[in-house]
């Protein structure tokens, strides 16, 4: 079982992570990050950038109640990975990993960061 | 000398390191750990033992005995981790999203009655820390970010009331937006709500805010339609001319096109 300072720690150990942040999806705050220089203006972007991902998916989608598993945006030079958390009475909590694209291993990291997020809220 | 302001003595304690409970008149308090701000209630807002008890993981009873079993000084919340209520990264997130909702409503107290006891600390124990300034920044960008939603606090203190039908022919609902639209009975305000539905106050306004976004709800404008509305006009002698079969009908009004014509001429003016 891990606290929320150890989850980002685990995640800026994963190959090639250049930054790692947490972020309240519903308040879009910036709930804690490591190797992020703008926290608040970062959080502000990937909650926007999720939010517009649900939505989009939704109307696009066939299926009725379907949840995100993780979101996945390459670059020229990085992945952003997002995976959302269903907390208990709010949420979801994103946690957002950007990794270098020429050193990380994007199948590597998705098994990572999902081992995270579930000793993150496993009780 | 004019009473302190609320500002002025949550930054005071923080430079003086404190160590303590500070009230604020009769709607809340705010737990400081050696300056720094560790928990905060607020009458208006669920704690995190109300959002515990609402999402049914621990009874209202289970929380009220591991409150007695927590001694002065205990720490509340690694009881309740080591007997799997919760885990420790939720403990973390519930005690900061339930300080951050107080927050929101404590800190924009008028009241200048605040009483300072020193060495108090919260049964559930320290999880996160915040620093005054922090706290205070996230307060107003979460306003902020409420303006952004829907630039009126109307809705705030109102009962919530659903439209009984919507303008389009589509509505896209989070999750709280449909509990809300299902729990609205036009009596509660949305911090009502909030209590009974076990979810944070700052998120169920902001919910309800973009509800009146996506107009899907009762706002002054939708309320005051039917009033503004003119009265029928007397039924006009000449019938409206039809038009060729096959098109749709026009009901064209003579003030209409001089509208219009103004308006084209004032455009070619410019």
């Amino acid at each position: 079982m891990i606290g929320i300072e150890d989850c980002l720690s685990e995640a800026m150990s994963i190959p090639g992570a250049l930054g790692a942040i947490l972020v309240d999806h519903t308040s879009g705050m910036a709930v804690a990050g490591k190797g992020i220089p703008d926290p608040g203006r970062a959080a502000a972007g990937l909650s926007e950038a999720y939010r517009a991902t649900l939505d989009g998916i939704a109307m696009a989608s066939q299926e009725t109640g379907f949840r995100i598993e993780d979101v996945i945006v390459t670059t020229g030079t990085a992945y952003h990975l997002v995976r959302p958390m269903e907390m208990m009475f709010d949420g979801p909590l994103l946690l957002c990993v950007c990794l270098d694209v020429e050193r990380s291993n994007l199948a590597l990291a998705r098994r990572r960061l999902r081992t995270i997020t579930d000793e993150l809220v496993a009780s | 000398m004019a009473a302190p302001t609320l500002d002025t003595v949550l930054t005071g304690l923080a430079q003086d390191e404190a160590t303590g409970s500070l009230r604020v008149g009769k709607e809340g308090t705010v737990f400081y750990v050696r300056g720094r701000v560790a928990y905060v209630e607020c009458a208006a807002t669920p704690g995190v033992e109300e959002l515990l008890g609402a999402s049914g993981r621990i009874s209202a009873n289970g929380v009220r005995r591991a409150r007695q079993e927590t001694g002065a000084g205990g720490d509340g919340g690694a009881l309740l981790v080591d007997r799997g209520v919760l885990s420790r990264g939720e403990l973390e997130f519930s005690v900061l999203s339930a300080t951050l909702d107080a927050a929101f409503f404590l800190l924009t107290s008028r009241t200048a009655r605040t009483r300072f006891k020193e060495g108090d600390a919260h049964w559930l124990g320290i999880h996160w820390f915040f620093d005054v300034q922090g706290l205070l920044r996230e307060c107003a960008r979460r306003r902020a970010r409420l303006e952004r939603a829907w630039p009126s606090a109307e809705l705030d203190a109102r009962p919530v009331t659903p439209l009984r039908r919507i303008p389009g022919t589509h509505a896209l609902l989070t999750r709280l937006q449909w509990e809300l639209l299902l729990a609205a009975d036009s009596t509660a305000t949305p911090v009502e709500l909030a209590r009974r539905l076990g979810r944070p106050a700052y998120s169920t306004l902001l919910a309800v805010r973009e509800l009146a976004a996506a107009g899907l709800v009762v706002t002054d404008e939708t309320a005051a339609l039917p009033k503004r509305t003119p009265k029928p006009l007397p039924p006009q002698p000449r019938e409206p001319e039809r038009s060729a079969p096959g098109l749709p009908q026009v009901n064209g009004d003579a003030a209409d096109v001089n509208l219009l014509l103004r308006l084209r001429d004032a455009l070619e003016a410019l």
